[in-house]
């Protein structure tokens, strides 16, 4: 291990995937995006538009959906969605109470939270419990983790 | 083989009894079910085990049942590697129910000592068994069972044998809670003691049972929305309950834990 590796931040290590990336057989077609709402970021949407009522909803980190090759077809599909980044983004305390309002206001059914693999992306799942413990309802929640490669590491529920 | 995977599991342990020791070494319990009507490709189905070991326990039941025949080995590891026993993990309405079965289980391990030397002429023996017969009644029945009953069993076919043989252990453990409390009424201590013994034997069986199959097989089924749903449904059901009495029956069942230290410690000291 060298001392770059030692010290250097996982999430934002540098890796080169391009050897160990399949590219597969030429897909022909084309594929129907499963996304059926605007906006997606969390700071905003609100939890007031119609597409979140007694919806299932999936807060996902936003490396996710370029991660995972068939996110919308294995995920995104029959869900609403909010994206975020717990690394980067300002204002997390909003996103606690919105994520609140889901479930308190909005009355979602379940809340899948998808995260990479990197350390700080376990803040998403920190934030979503957090505000399901300070909400009235409580409702079921999942964590599902994926690699930098976009394999499924777990899925659990939480 | 073909024609044994659709025969119930009870009448092939009965012919072929080395069956039931090879489900047993891969934790299948269909040995002790009062019932045994699920048919053979049901059971190695419903126990979602790893192919290769699905394959094994299908090779060595095909041997056992037609030992002179020539069966094709299935390649993979060792024949005599059991079902891994780890630990379950259940989506949030069906741990709910696991974790009552706690509650349940708390109360079920008293039975033995208690029925040991209870002098049901005393007021604390009868007081024991009314208590013990008002937290089978709500708690076990009204509370747990009737969740599984009117929500949960909604979301499988009713009519497979897994859930016909769930349902008929609720009703000979109704049929004993009846019983007791019948004998309670004619001071019949023989018969309180049989019957309490006769609904704990069911119940260890059958909740264990439901931990290890039947929950893990209807999880597998549950889509993310429909775990949703099971929860709010089970959250409107327990609304509509006494939370007074919930507390009183946990209560109840924590103290029985209690009772169940306290007198296994007074009879070591007693052997000492």
């Amino acid at each position: 291990m060298n001392g770059e590796e030692m010290c250097g931040c996982p999430g934002s290590k540098m890796q080169d995937f391009r050897k160990d990336t399949k590219g597969g057989e030429e897909e022909g077609g084309t594929r129907q995006s499963q996304l059926r709402q605007w906006p997606i970021q969390l700071h905003l949407v609100s939890p007031q538009a119609p597409y979140y009522q007694k919806a299932d909803v999936l807060l996902s980190a936003d490396c996710v959906a370029f991660s995972v090759g068939d996110f919308h077809k294995d995920y995104l599909k029959g869900k609403s969605i909010a994206i975020a980044c717990p690394k980067l983004d300002e204002g997390q305390d909003v996103y606690i109470e919105k994520i609140k309002s889901f479930i308190d206001d909005a009355k979602i059914n379940t809340l899948t939270v998808m995260t990479m693999q990197v350390p700080c992306c376990a803040g998403l799942v920190a934030m979503a419990r957090q505000a399901l413990q300070s909400a009235k309802r409580k409702i079921p929640i999942k964590s599902i983790v994926v690699s930098l490669q976009g394999d499924v590491l777990s899925e659990d529920w939480v | 083989m073909e024609k044994y995977l659709n025969v119930s599991i009870k009448e092939i342990i009965g012919k072929f009894p080395e069956v039931g020791r090879i489900l047993e070494e891969y934790k299948i319990g269909c040995v002790p079910c009062t019932l045994g009507s699920c048919l053979l490709k049901d059971v190695v189905g419903i126990h979602n085990l790893p192919a290769d070991q699905e394959a094994q326990l299908l090779y060595r039941i095909e041997k056992a049942i037609y030992p002179k025949r020539n069966v094709k080995r299935p390649e993979g590891k060792a024949l005599t590697c059991k079902a891994p026993v780890g630990n379950i993990k259940y989506s949030p309405p069906i741990k709910r129910l696991v974790d009552e079965h706690i509650v349940i289980k708390q109360w079920l391990e008293l039975i033995p000592s208690v029925l040991e030397e209870i002098d049901i002429e005393s007021e604390a023996g009868m007081r024991w068994i009314s208590d013990s017969l008002d937290f089978v009644r709500f708690y076990a029945d009204k509370f747990h069972h009737a969740k599984e009953e009117d929500i949960l069993f909604g979301y499988t076919d009713k009519n497979l044998d897994i859930i016909k043989t769930i349902l008929r252990d609720h009703e000979t453990a109704r049929g004993h809670v009846k019983a007791t409390s019948e004998a309670v009424k004619s001071k019949d201590k023989e018969a309180i003691v049989q019957h309490l013994s006769a609904y704990k034997d069911l119940l260890k069986e059958h909740i264990k049972k439901e931990d290890e199959i039947l929950y893990p097989w209807i999880d597998r089924g549950l889509s993310t929305r429909q775990v949703g749903e099971l929860f709010a449904k089970f959250d409107e059901a327990e609304a509509r309950i006494d939370k007074g009495m919930i507390e009183q029956c946990e209560k109840f069942a924590h103290e029985a834990e209690e009772k169940v230290r306290k007198i296994k410690k007074r009879r070591q000291q007693n052997e000492w």
